[in-house]
């Protein structure tokens, strides 16, 4: 390309704020091949998009550089302005001096100096870029949802209600996540199970819907419209073909005090289980840590009892492949525990608070089951050292969220919520009973929850506290609060029957391993990102991937139906292409200088690199050279960078490219 | 007799004053046990509460001075005083990263502030350097019987980027020395709370209060005595402890020992160099009940 334009955006105040614009463009107009340059105030802009567009059609350009924010930002934008008048879109090249100059640096000088190199690179880069054109690739239109939680069921069922295909991966033996814990909900108060189990058993029954349960994703290889997903069925030790779901298995296992996870340990279980009553699927699994049979080949009773001879203590792992055209990553939250945290974990534990060692101090999930009508209480609020009715309740929010020096400076934006509702549930089964709150500030921003929570002051006579809780002790059977009330600025002691913290919503744990696999980036707390704050919120950077619920960041129900419902759109919208358009940055072999040597087939991390025999006219094979499947390739560039003679380049990125690019500095 | 452990060592103020027991039975202990204490030359003041409250400049530079001082003495810095401690390690973390604040203490002091100089509570140097089984091997009277409210107080641990010594709301380093001498440490609810502190002189209320709840927390607790390692907690529990009885009516009877002067009786030194007639709450008849004399 000779006749490049050049034009550099101020980005509003973020970019010229810090580098002088002006003099960006007058330096781009005197690099070589560049016949104009200019600025604006927002190039984005529907202006800006035209300006680009006449200067196209005026100096007769034949290359593009947009002096800007980052191409993962308005590449697409830029490309189809350029497109429009008939320039390949693939000669128009951003040069990020916002992201990777303004934003980073602070003197005038030195940032403009920056981008003046930035810009002198790209042009550099795109005087010998190749006209390339799109690869278009089909798609397949099935979805994999992974996490089976009110975010994965809500998208499975959007999703397949649409006609398409879905694949539900979830990790513990039933769907249902942490809503299947719940009691009642806020902020309307109706039952959680009521509301939660008619969905879950849609999913199981629905056509279009496979469900692994008790399932893992091992490994995830391809690309958007492309992926091969491989899920690690871990052994159930019970055929779920031949299982009826009777439940003799769980009642004759005579190993039965297994605490109950679900239940928050209050209850037990025994070794073969589903984790609560409308588990779905209904078929137990035989937890091998915990058997018998297992531990020491003895017992078997389980086997013996099944009519339908369900139970078999042979069964292995089984690893199944699925051809995915798009993924929902929907794997929820943990709770922060207040016990000690390893020595090397940056978040701090509550050593005032007894690191859980004071038995009648609970968190939200457990006061949950114990209001529960299906928990280990049948619903009656008993505390769990002496199993008596607790009449006075502290509830202490913030515990963990917004206390910078243990770790996490983020609020948890349920708590205030639930805690609302753990005093309304409190006083709807202990009307004697009173309930205080010690809090920061009530956070309570969604349609009808301010009332919700007045109501809980005024109409349900929870006493609210504004402070913090500085120690928390046993004293007899009582346990101690000693907190302060910020408001009238007193010192206040609070002798109370049970304890409930409301702790912070984390990721889950082991949430960044699933990122690495999946190719999605995370913050620094492991919550998944999108891709952008605001105008991208259920998208992942990585193309075809979509989040949903809690694992993006803590989420009520609302807030997480609605981002499933979202990623299920998205997904639609995916799927109503049959061919997707591929960015051409991919390999290409120079067959004549290829000495078949075959370094790049060892090397290609996507397993692009085929075989290729050259014959002639006679149909003699003459020589065999590599070769690169563009629909496979992933542009990562590690053949280009092993292939000893030089014989193979990815497109936008030749070594004259960027040896150029190198000499323009 | 060579030492096997050598320190620099500030004494702090209440030391050479009010805290007179715990200055000998610190000598005498670390006599005891071969660990020297080289005291900074012409030491003085670290400003304690008064300065940091007026001036920060003021507060950085006391201590500032002080350790540049200590620079001059081989050896770690080690420190009785739970306020000097603490005031010698905030002075070292507010300047670390922040250069401004440095240069300016830097011109006050007239030279630079070693801020890698360790400073380090007696406490860490017996639990982690001189380490707990040696300690144990030190000891030539169990102090079998004796049941110890380990009491922390405020500075020892907290903020607890500045000290870094233990667990900042959970401590265990005063009851794992303590554990080494054969004594017991009770379990017990206030060993973390506020006594009041200064306020002992401008609002003594306050500390009947707030030291009154301690006494009677680790009375309930069932403790024969009160440990402490800070001067201040020192005056609060033992010198007012009288008074505290007066004004709630129950009677407490806890002698407050310094850490240091349990463990130089467990490790044998004489009672006559551990202070023991200038405690206020006399321990006397505790340690003859329990045949520690
Ligand atoms: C005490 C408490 C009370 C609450 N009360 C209310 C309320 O009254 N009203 C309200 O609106 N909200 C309430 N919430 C919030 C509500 O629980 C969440 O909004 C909701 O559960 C989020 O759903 P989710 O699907 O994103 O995550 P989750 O419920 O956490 O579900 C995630 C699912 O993914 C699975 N999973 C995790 N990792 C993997 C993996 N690697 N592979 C496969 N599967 C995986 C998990 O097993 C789980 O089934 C409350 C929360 C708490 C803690
Ligand atoms: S939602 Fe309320 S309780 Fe929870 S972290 Fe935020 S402010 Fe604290
Ligand atoms: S660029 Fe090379 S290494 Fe990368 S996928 Fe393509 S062929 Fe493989």
């Amino acid at each position: 390309m000779s006749r490049i334009g050049v034009f550099v955006c101020h980005c509003g105040e973020n970019i010229s704020r810090t580098v002088d614009v002006e003099r960006v463009a007058q330096a781009a107009a005197r690099l070589p091949g560049v016949a104009y340059a200019t600025d604006y105030k927002y190039m984005c802009s529907d202006p800006g998009q035209s300006l680009l567009k006449k200067a196209i059609a005026e100096h007769n350009l034949d290359g593009v550089v947009v002096a800007a924010c980052s191409p993962r930002m308005h590449e697409k934008t830029f490309r189809k302005a350029a497109e429009a008048t008939g320039l390949n879109p693939f000669v128009c090249e951003m040069a990020n001096i916002r992201e990777h100059c303004s934003w980073v640096h602070e003197d005038r000088e030195e940032a403009t100096a920056k981008a003046i190199d930035i810009v002198k690179l790209m042009a550099a880069r795109v005087r010998r870029n190749r006209r390339l054109a799109a690869i278009t690739v089909p798609v397949t239109k099935r979805a994999l949802v992974i996490g089976g939680g009110i975010a994965g069921i809500q998208a499975a069922l959007d999703i397949a209600d649409a006609g398409h295909e879905v694949v539900l991966v979830e990790r513990e033996p039933s769907i249902g996540g942490h809503m299947a814990q719940l009691s009642e909900t806020f902020p309307t108060l109706d039952c959680s199970q009521c509301i939660m189990t008619p969905k879950m058993v849609d999913v199981a029954n629905h056509p279009k819907i496979t469900l692994h349960t008790y399932s893992e994703i091992e490994e995830v290889g391809g690309y958007i419209g492309n992926f091969q997903v491989t899920v690690r069925k871990k052994a159930r030790s019970v055929d779920m073909a031949k299982c009826t779901g009777c439940g003799v298995c769980m009642a004759k296992c005579p190993q039965k005090k297994i605490p109950n996870a679900f239940d928050k340990d209050m209850g037990t279980r025994p070794a073969i289980y589903v984790p609560f009553p409308q588990a779905v699927p209904n078929t137990p699994v035989i937890d091998r840590e915990n058997c018998t049979y297992f531990k020491s080949g003895k017992c078997g009773v389980c086997a013996k009892v099944c009519g339908p001879c369900a139970v078999d203590y042979t069964q292995q792992d089984e690893l199944v492949t699925e051809q995915i055209g798009a993924i929902v990553v929907a794997t929820g939250f943990d709770l922060y525990s207040i016990e000690p945290k390893p020595a090397d974990s940056p978040i701090q534990g509550y050593g005032e608070f007894g690191y859980g060692t004071i038995p009648d101090v609970i968190d939200g999930m457990t006061f949950e089951r114990l209001a529960s009508a299906s928990g280990p209480t049948g619903g009656k609020i008993l505390r769990p050292s002496d199993g008596k009715e607790p009449k006075e309740v502290v509830f202490i929010q913030c515990v963990g969220s917004r206390a910078r020096e243990k770790g996490i400076s983020y609020c948890s934006k349920i708590c205030c919520m639930y805690t609302a509702k753990h005093t309304m549930l409190y006083k709807h089964k202990v009307h004697d009973g009173q309930a205080y709150v010690f809090f920061m500030d009530a956070r309570t921003p969604g349609k009808n929850y301010d009332e919700f929570w007045r109501r809980a002051i005024e109409e349900e006579e929870a006493v609210y506290i504004r402070g913090m809780v500085s120690r928390l002790y046993q004293k007899g059977d009582k346990v101690v609060v000693m907190g302060s009330d910020i408001s009238v600025g007193i010192q206040v002691e609070i002798e109370a029957d049970l304890v409930v913290l409301a702790t912070a919503v984390q990721a889950r744990k082991g949430a960044d391993t699933l990122a690495q696999k999946l190719g999605i980036s995370y913050d620094k707390y492991n919550f998944y990102s999108e891709a952008h704050a605001k105008l991208k919120p259920v998208e992942c950077a990585t193309a075809g991937i979509y989040l949903a619920g809690a694992c993006q960041g803590p989420k009520d129900i609302p807030d997480t139906v609605s981002q499933a419902s979202a990623a299920a759109a998205k997904v639609m919208t995916l799927f109503a292409k049959d061919q997707l358009e591929r960015e051409p940055i991919v390999a290409r072999v120079n067959e004549r200088f290829c000495a078949a040597c075959f370094a790049c087939k060892k090397v290609c991390p996507y397993g692009a690199v085929e075989e290729k025999e050259i014959r002639d006219r006679q149909g003699n094979l003459i020589r065999v050279v590599a070769s690169v499947n563009p629909g496979v390739c992933g542009g990562c560039g590690t053949c280009q960078a092993t292939c000893p003679s030089k014989s193979v380049e990815l497109d936008g990125y030749t070594d004259e490219q960027v040896m150029a690019m190198i000499e323009a500095l | 007799m060579k030492n096997i452990l050598n320190y620099s060592y500030y004494p702090g103020c209440s030391l050479h004053a009010s805290a007179q027991e715990y200055e000998a039975s610190t000598r005498g202990l670390f006599k005891a046990l071969k660990i020297g204490l080289h005291e900074v030359p012409d030491w003085f003041c670290c400003g304690a509460t008064p300065a940091h409250n007026v001036d920060e400049l003021l507060s950085l530079a006391l201590c500032a001075k002080n350790l540049s001082l200590a620079e001059n003495v081989a050896g770690d810095l080690a420190v009785a005083c739970a306020a000097c401690f603490s005031r010698l390690k905030t002075t070292q973390h507010r300047l670390i990263d922040n250069d401004a604040k440095r240069q300016q203490v830097e011109k006050a002091i007239d030279g630079p502030v070693p801020l890698g100089k360790k400073v380090k509570h007696l406490l860490e140097i017996l639990a982690r350097d001189y380490g707990l089984e040696r300690l144990q091997s030190a000891v030539q009277k169990p102090l079998a019987g004796l049941k110890v409210a380990c009491y922390y107080g405020c500075l020892l641990t907290r903020p607890p980027e500045v000290p870094e010594l233990d667990d900042c709301e959970a401590p265990t380093i005063m009851e794992e020395v303590l554990k080494a001498t054969g004594a017991e440490p009770v379990s017990w609810s206030h060993r973390m709370e506020c006594c009041g502190a200064n306020f002992t002189l401008s609002r003594p209320g306050v500390v009947l209060k707030l030291s009154g709840d301690i006494l009677a927390s680790a009375k309930a607790a069932g403790a024969d005595c009160i440990m402490v390692a800070c001067p201040l907690c020192h005056g609060n529990l033992d010198i007012r402890q009288g008074g505290i009885e007066q004004a709630s009516g129950t009677r407490f009877d806890l002698p407050v020992f310094y850490i240091t002067q349990l463990l130089a009786l467990a490790c044998g030194v004489s009672t006559e160099r551990l202070g023991l007639e200038s405690m206020i709450v006399s321990p006397m008849p505790l340690l003859r009940e329990k045949s520690l004399l």
